[in-house]
């Protein structure tokens, strides 16, 4: 871990500043998880995943009678129980599963389910089934709005990735921003910056300044040194999936208030040769998510994080005649971290009890969110769904 | 407010030049400067006010240019191209205070694209701003509220006399007028009737009889069958809407202890007292002892358009300028993407300016302005034409002087001398008078205006 003396003792910039940089005060504080000091890594499925062969009813007659070509070989399958597997391209997953890390809640969806990219993905995103207000705030954007803005400035909720803030993260007083790449948060090399000034404690606004600075200075420094020399263990693969969360890790460890993160993986929507696109993505994201919370486990900072997966919806039963899946219902969703209570949760679906061809859903998204804003991050809201017991007391 | 007079304890003098230009435009140049100085603060302020600031740089045919660009990007439906077209304006414009007010007013009336999705509704609310921005407010209020974009953004077309939504209500009387506490959450509801058939067709204002609650209603202690425009009439008349149009001009103009909240009080008294009036509000607030007191200087935190409009024409980088698209890039990232305000409360500004990105991100624009690679060709910052507006020998100390006094508000011997040290003490490896401009523009001081 980083060494604080070592890092005084070489930035000209402290020379003269008597105050100590924001973050170092944090990391001191960070190896106790606070309620408030609990982040939210959200990770949304862009497509509509394919929830029968990532959870998939191994046991369930219906699986082999509706998915002739799409079915994928019960022995290769990642068992979690006698009933139900995970796609074998999700092996990190697996591991996850195997160090009591991974919480599967089946037949996730909402009453009348709504086949519509955009629409549906705005229900999941706002919990209104009213179109009016699918383009005002989003869940995580109300329940930031409660409580206090992150002390050192950051946003309430940040997207990483080139993509606009989604809804979710939209509040009425909270910030959301977006940020793409790690070098908005570099200094230049050759950047010229002069030291602080005699005084930096005072409250007046030229103080202020000056200890921002001196703050900011040290943070880009500190996400530098992670730059170039990543801790063990801190093994990415090369994808953007993982890149983005890699991206988050480094806020993360450099103290950043942001308390919810949020980053989109696409390609879900398998509508054709569903096999090969379906492997990779689920391949990619049980890998960058275990690369992610193995980075965080090494800076003893993953107790304080939980990643959420969802998707839209899930996929029809039955394939279709393209070797793919048309637009469904229910889904699986995943929670992701030491703090989660592992093991499946809710029903799993029945293949041979539909609704008109579709999975009947075994719970309401809305009890998970529930769950989320009461149980880890603790933030005071209206939902009415009760909630699931995701988490360790 | 008293009259500000030149004394000995408030001279004019460059500082007070300087800070004029920061506050009312975003940034004089030097001869600009000189020009103000010994013409006497009366004359510089009358420039101001009729629009005709600035000289430097300002093409003849600023208004068709600035037509042309605003149409294209409008044509593209290119929201960027709309954020470079404002950027274009504040540049070049001879009448910055306008662009100044025009730039508080949409912070006022945050409205962000990304809901309303549409650059030529964006450009018409932006045109209202510009157009009304000195005028009584309650005109400004009246236009603003009824056009597309502001009904758009707060949902007016859902608010029907069957289901009413109240987001156009609440921000009418939070945000745009009175301010919180002045108002029950009834009066919200009550409100929210009174708006039902407020709706666009074809990026207009239309009024739908069928929608609107014509029933009693009871707002602010009042009873009627109140419409819209009764409601707005109603918010305008009432005091709290005076105090807080008088807080944002002060806001806007003075700094972090600069004004006292009696003082803010009797400038809303006045301003009540001339029907919400911008255009004298903004006079009087310029002429007067408390802008040019030695409180009010360098107390304010530069936002990203000011720090960024204000180095640019500071170091006279106008021949060519900068990308405009690449200093709107820049301005979102340091936290005021123009046209995208990030909730409906605006950006707050003063010190939430601050934050870790925005300091690394202000210190790589003052490297990336100074050393030219903004301009395509690259072109540093000109430090020869700069270095003759320096009297007698061009030292480093006289030079780190008189590039302190364009950029930063209130600095002292010993600044100038930290400067020197950390650049002059290098190797000789290029051009360090450009290096020291970099640095002055980098420092924690000169974040302040």
């Amino acid at each position: 871990m980083f060494n604080r003396r070592e890092f005084l003792k070489r930035s000209s910039l402290l020379s003269l500043a008597p105050t100590v940089p924001a973050f170092l005060a944090n990391t001191a504080r960070a190896a106790e998880a606070k309620p408030d000091d609990r982040i939210l890594v959200v990770i949304q499925l862009d497509g509509g995943n394919d929830g029968i062969n990532t959870v998939v009813p191994f046991a369930d007659e219906g699986y082999a009678k509706y998915r002739k070509e799409l079915k994928l070989p019960t022995d290769r399958l990642i068992k979690l129980n006698d009933e139900v597997g995970l796609h074998q391209a999700m092996g990190d997953f697996g591991k996850l599963w195997e160090t009591d890390r991974l919480a599967v809640v089946q037949g996730a969806g909402y009453p009348n389910p709504n086949r519509s990219h955009d629409v549906s993905m705005a229900i999941w995103q706002t919990c209104s089934f009213d179109p009016q207000e699918h383009n005002t705030h989003g869940w995580l954007g109300r329940a930031l709005d409660q409580v206090q803005r992150p002390q050192d400035g950051s946003p309430a909720a940040m997207l990483v990735g080139d993509e606009q803030p989604p809804i979710a993260i939209r509040g009425r007083r909270s910030v959301a921003a977006a940020i793409d790449r790690i070098d908005e948060f570099t200094l230049p090399e050759s950047a010229v910056t002069s030291k602080a000034g005699p005084d930096v404690s005072a409250n007046d606004l030229t103080s202020f300044v000056q200890r921002s600075s001196v703050d900011a200075f040290a943070t880009a420094e500190r996400l530098s040194e992670l730059a170039a020399k990543p801790d063990a263990g801190a093994s990415y693969p090369n994808t953007t999936l993982a890149n983005r969360l890699s991206l988050i890790s480094r806020l993360i460890k450099s103290g950043f208030g942001t308390r919810v993160f949020y980053a989109v993986q696409s390609g879900y929507d398998t509508h054709a040769a569903q096999l090969p696109s379906h492997f990779r993505l689920l391949r990619d994201l049980s890998s960058g998510v275990f690369a992610f919370l193995e980075d965080l486990r090494v800076s003893k900072l993953d107790d304080r994080v939980t990643v959420l997966c969802f998707s839209e919806f899930g996929r029809r039963v039955k394939e279709n005649a393209s070797l793919g899946t048309d637009h469904g219902t229910a889904g699986p969703v995943f929670l992701v971290g030491p703090g989660i209570n592992a093991g499946l949760h809710s029903k799993t679906p029945n293949l041979n009890n539909l609704a008109k061809g579709d999975l009947k859903m075994s719970v309401d998204f809305r009890q998970i969110y529930s769950s989320v804003l009461s149980e880890w991050l603790e933030i005071p809201h209206n939902m009415e769904q009760k909630p699931l017991d995701l988490f360790d007391a | 407010m008293k009259a500000y007079e030149p004394s000995g304890h408030s001279p004019w003098n460059v500082q007070r030049v300087v800070h004029l230009h920061r506050r009312a435009g975003f940034a004089a140049t030097w001869q600009e400067i000189q020009r103000d100085l010994d013409d006497g603060p009366d004359a510089a302020i009358d420039r101001l006010l009729a629009g005709k600031a600035y000289a430097t740089g300002v093409p003849e045919d600023f208004d068709t240019m600035s037509r042309v660009i605003g149409d294209a990007a409008v044509a593209a439906n290119n929201p960027n191209r709309l954020k470079a077209w404002w950027l274009y304006r504040m540049i070049f414009s001879p009448d910055p205070l306008t662009e100044r007010l025009t730039l508080m007013w949409h912070n006022h009336f945050a409205t962000s694209n990304l809901k309303v999705g549409d650059v030529s509704v964006m450009r018409r609310q932006n045109e209202i701003f510009r157009e009304c921005a000195r005028k009584p407010f309650g005109e400004l209020l009246t236009r603003v509220v009824k056009d597309p974009a502001i009904l758009i953004w707060l949902d007016a077309d859902s608010n029907r006399k069957q289901h009413p939504n109240e987001n156009l209500a609440r921000e009418l009387m939070e945000l745009f007028s009175m301010g919180v506490g002045n108002y029950t959450e009834n009066d919200v509801k009550q409100a929210a009737r009174g708006l039902t058939g407020w709706t666009t067709k074809n990026g207009q204002f239309r009024f739908v009889e069928q929608y609107h609650d014509n029933g009693e209603k009871e707002f602010l202690g009042k009873r009627g069958t109140f419409t819209g425009d009764d409601l707005l009439q109603t918010v305008l008349d009432h005091p709290a809407t005076a105090r807080r149009i008088a807080w944002r001009l002060c806001d806007q103009f003075f700094g972090e202890g600069a004004l006292g909240e009696e003082a803010i009080d009797e400038f809303a008294t006045e301003l009540r007292n001339h029907d919400l009036d911008i255009r004298r509000a903004v006079e009087t607030i310029l002429r007067s002892e408390a802008f040019f007191a030695a409180k009010n200087i360098g107390t304010r935190v530069l936002g990203p358009i000011e720090f960024v409009v204000g180095a640019v024409r500071a170091l006279e980088m106008l021949d060519p300028p900068p990308s405009t698209l690449v200093l709107s890039e820049w301005t979102a990232r340091l936290g005021q993407d123009l046209f995208y305000p990030p909730n409906v409360f605006g950006w707050s500004g003063g010190r939430e300016w601050i934050t870790t990105r925005s300091m690394i991100g202000r210190v790589a624009f003052a490297s990336e302005l100074a050393r030219g690679s903004l301009r395509r060709p690259d072109k540093p910052v000109d430090v020869a034409k700069l270095s003759k507006y320096v009297d007698g020998d061009s030292t480093h100390e006289a030079l780190a002087e008189f590039a302190t006094s364009l950029l930063v508000p209130v600095s002292s011997k010993e600044f100038r001398q930290r400067i020197c040290d950390s650049v002059f003490a290098k190797e000789d490896t290029g051009d360090l008078t450009c290096r020291m401009f970099e640095a002055i523009l980098a420092s924690p001081e000169a974040q302040l205006g």
